[in-house]
């Protein structure tokens, strides 16, 4: 990742950078790489990745001149809040949305590189399936249980220092940033091995999220379940890759401990009361 | 997983009990039988810093000879329930080697993306794995199951010579280290830098496996601790690696002699 750099103002404020992006036209079909140049001058001041993405939809010839399809990726909010964005920039995982142009290529020339995440099915170019990511959260019941046929009143209180905790922890958008970079979270496109393979560190601090919250602590026996079972908190294995590139800054390495403070207490006490 | 009732292997099925089980192995008792190898080891050394092992060794005796051979009777002799702290050892390597191989192929690494130290840790932790084990193999395996084609002037090890034929597995003859000695004490020094690397990193990284460091900041700690334990084990390791390869063999052997008392046992297998 280039550091926040200053832009180098070059001839007439107005340079060039290269977008090499891997294609690929659909499930099971190859990559190709392609390349795009894009003009970066004052009207396209604090330019993203999206915005460039969206020149070269726009423009969809390379630059060997060749007219091609327009590049394909996912997008919602627009300000890092939603995670569908997430893609391999530069050979690191993050939100295109909130790569800056100016941060990442600040000179005439440069060449920034785009990849789908390796760890989810691609669906076209640069747009991931990432039910996994939601169907991990399932795994661990990553709600809070409230539904019900009545109004069943206010919760418990919510103790201030927990809600400390809590905070930081809810900021978690799913976007897979910790999946992708975790050595212990492989690939598997076939949905039967989701239930068995590693739930990944997002998972396991939603687990601690909701098993700390005061309703949520309801279904804590049953997460504590998933999380002894098979692909739970140990099949982590301790590269604390996941809290480095989490863009919300999440203690992942810390929910992971938590969370496997509380599977070593749950496995004794069923070991003596079942 | 609720309502499918689908295939689950004894791997998936028993996936944590293992993982802990693996987890504690390597602490217990592989981590700890570690320490004490190292300190029986590293005698050859420090044990000159003990008066008692300058009488044993007698009059132009080695002291350190005398520690490290008086340790070796010790635990030969006197442990009680030797074959079944041997039998535990074994077992627990056993799984922990081949479960470890396991929980490898469920990982991919990725330090070529990613270069963090944590995740070169992980990968070095994998590695270290692999090379341990095939140093414990050729470890024990020369020296005690007799693959003694494998040994640099194929000294046949024995408890009554501890020291002087440990020197001479290391160096292939009593006058000087042989190019055959080189490569095996070398490969020696890696070995037990792969194993105590395996340990002090599998320490710190079990704390967080079982829950007992939570916070960066008590993982940071523990860190710290973890590599003064790695250090000082590391030290111990290869200072016994260099004394050996660099013992005097005719005086570690009459050192050797004199602690027998006069019961001369020919040593078998000395070229
Ligand atoms: S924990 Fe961080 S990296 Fe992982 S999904 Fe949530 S926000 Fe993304
Ligand atoms: S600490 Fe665990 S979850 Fe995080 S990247 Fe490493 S293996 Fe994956
Ligand atoms: S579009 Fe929502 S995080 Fe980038």
């Amino acid at each position: 990742m280039t550091g926040p750099t200053q832009p180098k103002p070059s001839a007439a404020d107005s340079r060039s950078v290269r977008f090499r992006i891997a294609r690929c036209d659909g499930p099971g079909k190859p990559t190709r790489w392609e390349t795009f140049a894009v003009k970066i001058d004052r009207e396209s001041a604090g330019a993203n990745v999206i915005s460039c993405l969206q020149h070269i939809a726009a423009h969809p010839v390379t630059v060997e001149g060749k007219r091609t399809t327009p590049v394909v990726w996912d997008s919602v909010c627009l300000e890092e809040v939603c995670g569908a964005c997430t893609m391999v920039i530069n050979g690191k995982v993050r939100q295109s949305c909130s790569a800056l142009i100016d941060q990442i290529a600040p000179n005439d020339g440069d060449e920034v590189t785009l990849e789908p995440m390796s760890r989810f099915p691609v669906i076209r170019d640069l747009w991931v399936d990432r039910s996994r990511v939601f169907h991990n959260l399932k795994r661990v019941k990553a709600w809070v249980p409230i539904d019900g046929t009545y109004h069943l009143g206010s919760g418990p209180r919510e103790p201030a220092k927990a809600q400390d905790t809590r905070y930081t922890l809810s900021t978690c958008m799913s976007c897979g940033c910790c999946l992708e970079a975790c050595p212990q979270f492989t690939r598997q496109d076939d949905p039967a091995a989701w239930d068995t393979t590693f739930v990944g560190a997002h998972a396991l601090s939603q687990a601690r999220l909701f098993n700390m919250h005061e309703t949520g602590k309801q279904l804590a026996g049953e997460r504590l379940e998933a999380l002894t079972g098979p692909g739970g908190v140990a099949d982590c294995g301790n590269a604390q890759n996941c809290v480095k590139v989490c863009p919300k800054n999440i203690p992942l390495t810390e929910s992971i401990a938590a969370m496997g403070r509380a599977a070593t207490i749950h496995s004794v006490t069923r070991f003596f009361k079942k | 997983m609720d309502t499918q009732a689908r295939k689950v292997s004894v791997l998936d099925r028993y996936d944590f009990l293992l993982r802990r089980l693996h987890s504690l192995t390597g602490i217990v008792p592989i981590g700890v039988f570690l320490i004490f190898h190292l300190l029986t080891n590293s005698s050859i050394g420090w044990g000159t810093l003990d008066k008692r092992n300058v009488e044993r060794a007698g009059l132009g005796g080695h002291a350190g000879v005398a520690a490290f051979n008086h340790d070796v009777h010790f635990i030969n002799d006197t442990l009680p329930f030797l074959i079944f702290i041997e039998i535990t050892l074994w077992a627990s390597i056993a799984f922990h080697s081949v479960y470890g191989f396991y929980i490898a192929t469920t990982g991919r690494s990725n330090v070529k993306r990613y270069g963090y130290q944590g995740n070169w840790r992980y990968v070095l932790q994998r590695v270290s794995g692999y090379i341990g084990i095939l140093f414990i193999l050729y470890h024990v395996g020369t020296l005690r199951w007799g693959w003694t084609f494998l040994v640099p002037g194929g000294t046949r090890w024995s408890a009554e010579y501890a020291a002087s034929t440990m020197a001479l597995a290391l160096r292939g003859s009593v006058e000087n280290v042989t190019v055959a000695g080189v490569v095996v004490s070398l490969g020696y020094m890696l070995g037990v830098s792969m194993l105590v690397f395996h340990f002090a990193n599998g320490l710190w990284t079990a704390a967080i496996s079982w829950g007992l460091t939570v916070s960066a900041a008590a993982q940071k700690r523990w860190g710290y601790v973890c590599t003064a334990l790695g250090v000082g084990l590391m030290l111990m390791a290869w200072s016994a690696v260099a004394a050996f390869a660099t013992l005097d063999v005719d005086r570690a052997e009459s050192t050797e002699r004199n602690m027998q008392k006069g019961s001369l046992t020919e040593r078998a297998g000395r070229p």
